[in-house]
């Protein structure tokens, strides 16, 4: 095995998905599941160093950086593609199996990229086949919301492209470090933003519940797991420690909150839940300490699993009835008990409930923020972890399982899904139980330097016992929050609609846009088109026709007028003449006579002058 | 896919239980006790801020809790006479 030490992870997924394609529905179901796990074994038998450099318009790639960062969203990256073929067994659809597959080997490219060049290659290819996932669903709102998707990642994409270029006629360097990409102020910010947008940050955010709860059942689940997290890997590689990013990450946890407990489509819900999720993270970059950092990786590893598990579990109930309108939804408890149980476990370990994955991970950042003394990041990572239980820990459960009972009798979910939400369940608790699994591939870098034992503590007995006291906080956060919701449960009723977002500004916007554009700018065409060109051309013509042939007549009308006395003559003549300036037409002695005249008087003009 | 119940449905009352409700007052009448039994970590030592020391005062994460949610709930409550529209409020646009 030899051989994958040396090809990189992303090329084996991509390679493997156009064999598949020649396959039948069952071999490529099954191929699909083994060029995962084959992935995930590849990332482990990788060694530590970078390798493989061709040569592209004379820049040296590095088509393979491997450190213990990329090595942990590498595991996670396959190991929740595994899950989510298992689940979306079901799916006999060519081409979703293969954008699925392309997708995520182009995420694991990103992340195995040591140079600008391959890293914005595999961007784009990201986004290209992620949109297939968008586009498979083949209703008309999914064709439209993956155009708006595709063309907000290409704009993205154009952003990060002009700040690569201007990095690397800066350094002249293509290497994809941090010192690279911010050594050049104007390309630091382009990059930022190019990434920003690919991370949901607000304002640039409301692409992802635009599209994702238009895509497929499995889908979603893809989707759920890699724009968002390789744009969080790329902050930790290129902006560790930039506190920008600090009010931006917990703009977007408060933001991801309120529109969560607004919507009423149960993936939307889920959708606004990544945004607030990936906030955590964002926060934690921006802190950028070592231990904020590997808090950062463990999160995007926990939450690629609790939300892929949930994005599993409403694809289930999607499957089953059809619909995702919490006002549709309810009382399915009754009969899809364990899509019940295995959702509410993903739920769980969103809001952190002690026990699971979410609360041996991003305690790390909210301790993070602490240590560092930020003292308004801090206290509003604590409000949006109180406000993740409500919104994705309760409401989605609640509304979707339980609250009213809508008379929906669905069987419960195929046995693939259940596997498949099994085993992302069985994470949750597992490492929520036992992270020492998840805390020994942490970047080694960053636990060598930490300050406290934070991260040496992976023992159950060294997180639930010693520090007893910090899931006794944790248990009355979560408690009261319940409380709160259930009290003000009168005021969360769903109602039948939609949230406004920042999408209205090239949905609406863009249509009001263009109306004012037809208005003024064709306004003013038809207005030139009037008095210019049907009215001020034509008079300059019949003027530039008839002036001088006017002229010509008054110079000849004496002459005329010996010739010919007779006043009718006169006037035929003159006809004549207009005729013959408006055709062009003269007899060729006039012609002769008048280049004749015109010679004459330059020549006269020319002795004068001498 | 969904199956029609044979008799003609009758949904349910969408109340929460008399039962859950004892259950979740409990639940946070035993997480403020076991503040009383547990010391808590100090927050911002180093901090001379009356608000950094208001976060280790008795109770802090039960206010904190409560407060932040149902201010959320209320925000959106809010929030939603502005922002909410029908579902066919995109229809006409690309």
């Amino acid at each position: 095995m030899t051989l994958l030490n040396s090809i990189p992870p992303g090329l084996i997924l991509i390679l493997g998905a156009i064999v598949l394609l020649l396959l039948p529905a069952t071999a490529r179901k099954a191929g699909a599941i083994a060029l995962a796990a084959l992935g995930f074994y590849a990332i482990s038998q990788l060694e530590d160093g970078e390798q493989l450099f061709p040569t592209l318009l004379g820049f040296k790639l590095t088509l393979l950086r491997v450190d213990a960062t990329s090595k942990a969203f590498g595991y996670i990256f396959t190991l929740c593609a595994f899950a989510a073929f298992i689940f979306s067994w079901h799916e006999k659809s060519r081409a979703e199996n293969t954008a699925a597959l392309v997708y995520v080997g182009s995420a694991l490219g990103v992340v195995f990229a040591g140079d600008m060049i391959t890293w914005y290659v595999c961007w784009e290819l990201m986004a290209i086949a992620s949109t297939f996932l968008v586009l498979a669903r083949k209703t008309e709102k999914s064709l439209k919301a993956a155009q708006r998707y595709i063309l907000v990642h290409l704009t993205g994409g154009l952003i990060l492209l002009a700040g690569i270029l201007l990095a690397i006629q800066a350094t002249g360097s293509i290497a994809f470090t941090s010192e690279v990409l911010t050594q050049n102020e104007m390309a630091k910010y382009f990059i930022l933003l190019g990434i920003l947008i690919n991370a949901a940050a607000v304002p640039f955010s409301s692409w992802l519940p635009d599209a994702y709860p238009e895509s497929t059942i499995m889908g979603g689940i893809f989707l759920s797991a890699y724009t968002t997290k390789t744009a969080v890997y790329t902050l930790i590689r290129g902006f560790p420690g930039e506190e920008l990013l600090i009010p931006i990450g917990c703009v977007m946890t408060l933001y991801g909150i309120i529109y969560a407990l607004l919507e009423n489509d149960m993936r939307r819900i889920l959708a606004y839940s990544i945004i607030n999720q990936v906030g955590f993270m964002v926060c934690g970059v921006g802190i950028g300490t070592n231990l904020a950092i590997a808090g950062v990786v463990a999160h995007a590893f926990c939450h690629i699993i609790y939300k892929a598990l949930l994005w599993m579990s409403a694809g289930a109930v999607l499957y089953r009835t059809g619909k995702s309108k919490c006002t549709e939804l309810g009382g399915l408890y009754k009969t899809m008990p364990i899509t019940m149980i295995l959702g509410t476990i993903g739920a769980l370990a969103i809001s952190s409930v002690p026990f699971t994955s979410g609360f041996v991970s991003k305690t790390i950042i909210v301790a993070t923020a602490e240590q560092n003394n930020y003292l308004w990041a801090w206290l509003v990572l604590e409000i949006a972890s109180a406000g993740v239980f409500l919104h994705a820990g309760i409401k989605f459960p609640y509304f979707v399982f339980f609250n009213v009972d809508r008379g929906l009798r669905p069987k419960e979910a195929p046995k693939p899904m259940l596997i498949g939400m099994g085993l992302l369940a069985f994470l949750c608790i597992y490492l929520g139980c036992h992270p020492a699994p998840l805390y020994d591939i942490l970047p080694l870098v960053h636990r060598s330097a930490l300050p406290e034992a934070t991260l040496e503590s992976t023992t159950f007995s060294a997180i639930y016992v010693d520090h007893f006291a910090n899931v006794v906080t944790m248990f009355q956060l979560l408690a009261f929050s319940a409380l709160a919701f259930f009290v003000f449960l009168p005021l969360l009723k769903r109602t039948p609609t939609i949230s406004i977002d920042f999408d209205w500004f090239y949905r609406k916007g863009a249509k009001w846009f263009f109306w004012t554009a037809d208005k003024s700018l064709n306004g003013l065409n038809a207005a030139a088109d009037k008095y210019v060109i049907k009215t001020l051309l034509p008079a300059l013509t019949r003027f530039a026709l008839v002036a001088p042939a006017t002229l010509t007549a008054m110079a000849l009308k004496p002459v005329w007028r010996a010739m010919d006395p007779d006043e009718a003559g006169l006037a035929k003549r003159r006809d004549e003449l207009v005729a013959k300036f408006t055709t062009g037409t003269f007899p060729i002695a006039y012609s002769a006579a008048c280049v004749l005249i015109i010679l004459s008087l330059l020549v006269l003009i020319g002795r004068t002058a001498d | 896919m969904s199956e029609t119940p044979e008799k003609p449905f009758v949904p349910d009352e969408p109340t929460v239980s008399r039962k859950f409700w004892i259950a979740l007052w409990l639940t946070c009448g035993v997480s403020v006790l076991l503040e009383l039994l547990v010391p808590r970590h100090v927050h911002f030592e180093s901090s001379d801020s009356a608000f950094a020391s208001a976060t280790n005062g008795f109770g802090f994460y039960v206010a904190l809790g409560f407060l932040a949610c149902s201010s959320a709930i209320l925000l959106a409550k809010g929030l939603g006479l502005l922002l909410k529209a029908k579902e066919n409020y995109y229809d006409d646009t690309p």
